[in-house]
């Protein structure tokens, strides 16, 4: 068969969002792929610089629709950064839990699309499944179920009610049951060890030199994880060590990166396990928060899918002057052509799904 | 009365043709003969020929009946099944539940309770409502498409899989034909369906089909002789092709003092039929012609309306068909104590095919090029080491 180009998006399957991925394929082996974005483009950045600095969390939330938690802690960082506000402890030690609860709730999401992009549909109500406890405990401080406008600029919105702790540590210990299940599930299925074994292969160093961050740079055995190289909130006086995975000849591959999450969700369990003990008393918002700044500041976080990043510039008015987002999963999208070539056509769902996609923040 | 085409021409024999002809003769006596052709009609039905055809005609369609009737059943089946595993209810609408959708929709519901009215059923509607949606959609020509072969890809694939029906027997009583060369002639049936595949795929123009087209002519490539190497043990065993002769082979008393099938001494034999039959009938984890996660719809993404709905029918008639030969050829067919024949057989069929659904909704579908690796280097071997173990069982015993 002589090599055609095939558009996977931006209506398919295969695109969790709108993106579309140009496939050049040789029968069934592809030999080059183009990514296409700008289909979800909402000029986020752009709209933030006529809006007020506290107005702009609305705006945050709705980069990623499976980890809005996230994205506006971040801007949040960057705001108080600039504004010179330090949020309390209590509401830096809230921040890290339901962080952590939004980065598992974000994992299982993942987990729920990419097993459809296998062909197991069962997986994605699993998923879906476990999520929905996650929301169920993140809708009781925030009220909202997926767009939670929660973390404010020095602090956060509303303390935790009396009895969070327990109902967070009966969903945790439910969740821990149905991994184990879904190890036996998957891990122990060869058809799904031969779709994921060896496939979609970068190495530690190809990962680095092409800026992809987060759960897909640690699944190559890199262990850097910015919640501890450029620590922020609670998490200095947490103890954990960054979880890396590698696949079997060594860097990343499908499963390593399937095992990568499925490990963070249990780092992150103990992480809120531990900030929920270690809670201080007090104040959940700081005392005063300036209007206008002036002068620039930047924070990155480590985000459910990789490094986030927002930097922000204030000229005086209660306007941001400036506003960008580094979007982690722009950088891995634009590298994914480099380790799609060779693979075959029923990979790339596999590939891009294993590296967990999300539109919102891509295009921002 | 040896089957149901014996009993469908002694049935036009003895009654519809002697009830039909004097009407046609009737009519011929009132109109000007050169015009009138009832009277060669009635003397062409009372004439050998006739009687054939008309017996077929009646044996098809009795054959259609039972199927679509078992479609019915699968589906549902898969459905539920499906919503257990998944940790849902499946479908829940069925008759009881009309009366409530109806005073709810009406706008007054006194009796309505929001912890009692569910609208719970057992769920049978979902399929006349499937039916429902597959009748009123528009058929759409793709422009630019092959018109002939894109009408005669699916024709070739339904018509194929309901032909299937014909020639698999349920119980000696309840069977349409018995060719000598029976279970082969199913399996020379069974692969013409791939070509409507391909033909469709071409036709579409899109590359989405075409991809879906030609992954089912290589999975071809992949299953189909380790199937019949698979299935020529037993033929060997039996020493016939011919159903009957192959279950009543299998209640023969054996060395251990009851009834052997031929799944205790062939079980690997019947490891190979039963992956390589769930790659004849696409199903997962063999689904590769209809990938939905790269393919969007694989093969029938372009077809639409009530055409799609009689390929998702023959696909299950397919998977029907499938654990019916599995049943004759291993499972010892219709055989069984106290029950008749033909429950005997569908509880044997129907266990098959809940494995199967259990299958499609726990494990993830496989690539093409693992196909063909599983095809040529698992189960060819293993095809081969089951056939010299039936030569040597038939030649020691």
């Amino acid at each position: 068969m002589a090599e055609m180009w095939i558009h996977m998006g931006p209506q398919h399957p295969m695109t969790h969002g709108l993106w579309n991925l140009r496939i050049k394929v040789n029968g069934e082996t592809i030999t080059d792929a183009v990514p296409e974005l700008g289909y979800l483009h909402r000029s986020v950045e752009k709209i933030g610089e006529r809006r007020k600095y506290f107005m702009n969390t609305t705006l945050t939330d709705r980069l990623c629709y499976a980890s809005a938690m996230t994205w506006t802690h971040c801007y949040c960082l960057a705001a108080e950064e600039l504004m010179g506000v330090v949020a309390p402890p209590r509401a830096q030690y809230i921040r890290t839990a339901v962080l952590e609860l939004q980065r598992i709730a974000s994992h299982l999401m993942w987990l729920g699309a990419y097993l459809p992009d296998l062909g197991l549909i069962t997986g994605f109500l699993y998923g879906m499944r476990d999520r929905e406890m996650f929301l169920n405990l993140l809708e009781i401080p925030s009220g909202g179920r997926l767009l939670y406008n929660y973390v404010k600029i020095g602090g956060v919105k509303r303390d935790l009610p009396p009895g969070f702790e327990a109902k967070a540590e009966r969903v945790m210990q439910t969740l821990e049951r149905r991994l184990k299940e879904y190890e036996n599930l998957y891990d122990n299925s060869k058809i799904f060890r031969m779709r994921n074994d060896g496939v979609g292969v970068y190495s530690a160093s190809d990962a680095i030199n092409w800026g992809i961050t987060g759960p897909n740079l640690r699944s190559a055995g890199v262990p850097f994880d910015l919640r501890q190289a450029d620590s922020y909130d609670a998490y200095p006086e947490l103890d954990f060590e960054p979880v890396t995975n590698t696949a079997a000849g060594g860097g990343s591959d499908c499963f390593s990166r399937y095992r990568q999450r499925i490990d963070e969700m249990h780092q992150s369990m103990d992480l809120v396990r531990q900030a929920l003990a270690k809670m201080p008393e007090g104040r959940v918002m700081a005392d005063s928060v300036p209007l206008r700044a002036s002068g620039e500041a930047f924070r990155r976080t480590e985000d459910s899918r990789g490094e986030a990043l927002m930097y922000l510039v204030g000229d005086g008015s209660d306007r941001p002057y400036r506003w960008k987002i580094r979007s982690p999963m722009f950088t891995t999208v634009s590298a994914a052509p480099h380790f799609l070539k060779g693979y075959k056509m029923a990979d790339v769902p596999a590939i891009m799904g294993s590296l967990d996609m999300c539109i919102g923040e891509t295009d921002k | 009365m040896t089957s149901l085409y014996d009993w469908s021409y002694w049935f036009c024999e003895a009654w519809l043709v002697p009830l039909m002809t004097p009407l046609l003769y009737f009519q011929e006596h009132i109109m000007p003969p050169f015009s009138n052709p009832a009277g060669d009609m009635a003397r062409w039905m009372e004439s050998d020929p006739g009687l054939n055809i008309l017996a077929w005609t009646i044996v098809v369609n009795v054959a259609l009946m039972i199927g679509f009737t078992n479609v019915i059943i699968v589906v549902y089946l898969e459905r539920k099944i499906a919503g257990r595993i998944m940790d849902r209810r499946g479908p829940m609408l069925s008759l009881s539940s009309l009366k409530e959708i109806a005073s709810d929709l009406a706008g007054y519901a006194p009796e309505y309770n929001w912890k009692t009215t569910t609208y719970a059923g057992i769920g049978i509607l979902q399929n006349v409502a499937d039916g429902i949606k597959f009748f009123c959609k528009e058929i759409i020509v793709p422009d630019k498409a092959d018109r002939l072969l894109y009408t005669i890809g699916p024709v070739i694939f339904i018509s194929s899989s309901i032909l299937l029906l014909v020639m698999v027997p349920f119980s000696p009583r309840i069977a349409a034909s018995s060719a000598p060369l029976g279970l082969l002639v199913v399996m020379a049936a069974f692969s013409i369906a791939p070509i409507g595949v391909l033909t469709t795929g071409w036709a579409c123009n899109n590359k989405y089909t075409l991809i879906g087209g030609m992954r089912s002519a290589a999975q071809l490539m992949a299953y189909e002789i380790p199937l019949l190497l698979s299935m020529a043990g037993v033929f060997l065993v039996a020493g016939s092709y011919n159903p009957m002769d192959i279950v009543a082979q299998q209640q023969e008393v054996g060395l251990l003092g009851f009834p052997m099938w031929n799944i205790i001494p062939q079980f690997l034999g019947f490891i190979v039929f039963i992956v390589c039959i769930l790659a004849e009938v696409e199903r997962v984890p063999f689904d590769l012609p209809e990938a939905e996660a790269e393919l969007v719809e694989g093969w029938t993404t372009e077809i639409g309306g009530l055409r799609l709905g009689l390929v998702f029918a023959a696909e299950y008639i397919r998977g029907f068909v499938g654990a019916m030969i599995a049943t004759i050829l291993f499972l010892g067919g219709w055989a069984g104590p106290f029950l008749p024949g033909e429950i005997w057989f569908l509880l044997k069929v129907y266990g098959i095919l809940i494995f199967f659904i259990i299958l499609r909704w726990t494990v993830p579908r496989i690539r093409t090029d693992q196909i063909l690796l599983l095809g040529w280097k698992r189960l060819l071997p293993l095809s081969l080491i089951n056939l010299a173990l039936a030569i040597l069982y038939v030649e020691v015993f």
